[in-house]
């Protein structure tokens, strides 16, 4: 056992990239799942360590880190995901944070959008912003390896899982990217990545707690 | 010279936090400006090569990047910022993490909810403000730096958020004595302290929206 726990509600939402990461490079991890509720009540143990009073949170023996995308960089410098040099490691950086921002507006609409009313908005204003990570690919080998440089890092999962998001909000919004479309492809093909997307853990977790309402109320 | 360029509009916004760093750090760097009403336009060549169509941008001679918070990170690898090992590291990162997440608010405010949102994220403000009074806390009593023992690039970022926040209510901190020290302290830094009367600082408003 790698020593490594993960705390989050019983969806995808922000740790299923950390997720992914994990599983794919093959290091076994303990999930520690917290109900909504438990956790607004402010009685939950975890949510005194919380900085920010919020999950993910990921713990190593007796360290404890918040916010998923410092877990996903602190576990990518473990790993070896954040490539070869400080110039490639920013770029990673760089790509990361703009797959941050559009999870971030992924998020708003999701959470605090009328879903019928902000959809059509959200996916005309779409592939503008998938069209910047289609270029980015496209300037990398052409699209055929990963999002920046020769090996995947720690980005690679995190756009993977965004697109992921995004293929179920509106299952045609990557027929405009085919860099985007062969590369989420590849990439989900790895044995280790497609071992866990098959598994029942992730099947069983909706991508968010809306979506979970959502399931409960059918 | 450094061989730094950095690129950004006439204001503070999201690049003040790299210029408070560098300013610190004593680097000398090339401050290029794009104009506002040409960039939104579409008439500034450099936002077609601008990877996500953003600024600011951040070259380093050949080496362009983009996104504010990896250029931070990147400035911290090049000039030790960046803590003393992995476990430091992951906690300089978390706390930067979620000053962006309150700049993501302030922006939010200031650009388009300013008139009818103003007093809720006051109202709202203080509870933001206590979790960083509380890293402080358990940093040596708050004494130092928001981590470890040395300054870090979450520090600049911090202090820049700090600094709107107290434009915005200079009455902000006056609840939180750690973080009230702090920002006099490192204000106080000789070369920050320059940087912090020069005339490029005080003639760039925070945002386009400040006069």
């Amino acid at each position: 056992m790698s020593g490594y726990t993960l705390t989050y509600y019983p969806v995808r939402g922000r740790a299923e990239a950390i997720r992914l990461l994990l599983a794919d490079q093959d290091i076994p991890w303990e999930e520690d799942e917290v109900q909504w509720q438990d956790w607004c009540s402010g009685n939950h143990d975890e949510r005194k360590k919380a900085v920010f009073g919020r999950l993910p949170q990921f713990q190593n023996g007796d360290f404890v880190l918040c916010q998923s995308n410092s877990i996903l960089r602190y576990l990518a410098h473990k790993h070896g995901l954040t490539g070869d040099n400080d110039e490639e490691s920013a770029h990673i950086d760089m790509v990361n944070d703009s797959v941050e921002d559009l999870r971030k507006k992924y998020g708003r609409f999701i959470y605090f959008t009328c879903q019928e009313k902000g959809k059509g908005k959200y996916l005309e204003a779409l592939p503008q912003q998938l069209e910047f990570f289609e270029r980015v690919l496209s300037k990398n080998h052409n699209g055929s390896k990963f999002v920046v440089g020769q090996k995947i890092s720690y980005a690679d999962y995190n756009l993977v899982d965004l697109l992921q998001c995004h293929l179920d909000l509106s299952p045609e919004c990557l027929s405009a990217f085919p860099l985007l479309r062969a590369y989420l492809e590849r990439l989900v093909s790895q044995p280790t990545l497609s071992d866990y997307l098959n598994s029942d853990a992730r099947k069983r977790r909706p991508i968010t707690l809306k979506h979970k309402m959502a399931e409960s109320e059918k | 010279m450094s061989g730094y360029t950095l690129t950004y509009f006439p204001v503070r916004g999201r690049a003040e936090a790299i210029r408070l760093l560098l300013a610190d750090q004593g680097v000398a760097f090339k401050d290029e400006e794009a104009q506002i009403p040409l960039w939104f336009a579409g008439k500034d060549d450099r936002k077609k090569h601008a990877v996500f169509g953003q600024l600011p941008q951040f070259k380093n001679g050949d080496y362009t990047l983009y996104q504010s918070n990896s250029i931070l990170r990147y400035l911290g690898r090049k000039h030790g910022l960046n803590g003393s090992n992995d476990e430091e590291l992951g906690h300089i990162d978390m706390v930067n993490d979620g000053v962006e997440d309150l700049r993501q608010k302030y922006v939010r405010l200031i650009f388009t909810e300013y008139d009818t949102g103003k007093d809720k994220y006051l109202e709202a403000l203080p509870q933001q403000l206590e979790f960083f009074e509380r890293i402080l806390s358990k940093n040596h009593n708050g004494s130092k730096f928001i981590v470890g023992q040395k300054i870090s690039y979450a520090d600049y970022n911090l202090l820049d958020l700090l600094h709107c926040h107290l434009d915005l209510s200079p009455k902000s901190l006056s609840a939180f004595p750690l973080l009230s020290a702090y920002v006099e302290r490192l204000n106080s830094r000789p070369k920050l302290n320059e940087y912090l009367k020069s005339e490029a600082r005080n003639r760039r408003p925070i945002t386009p929206k400040h006069k």
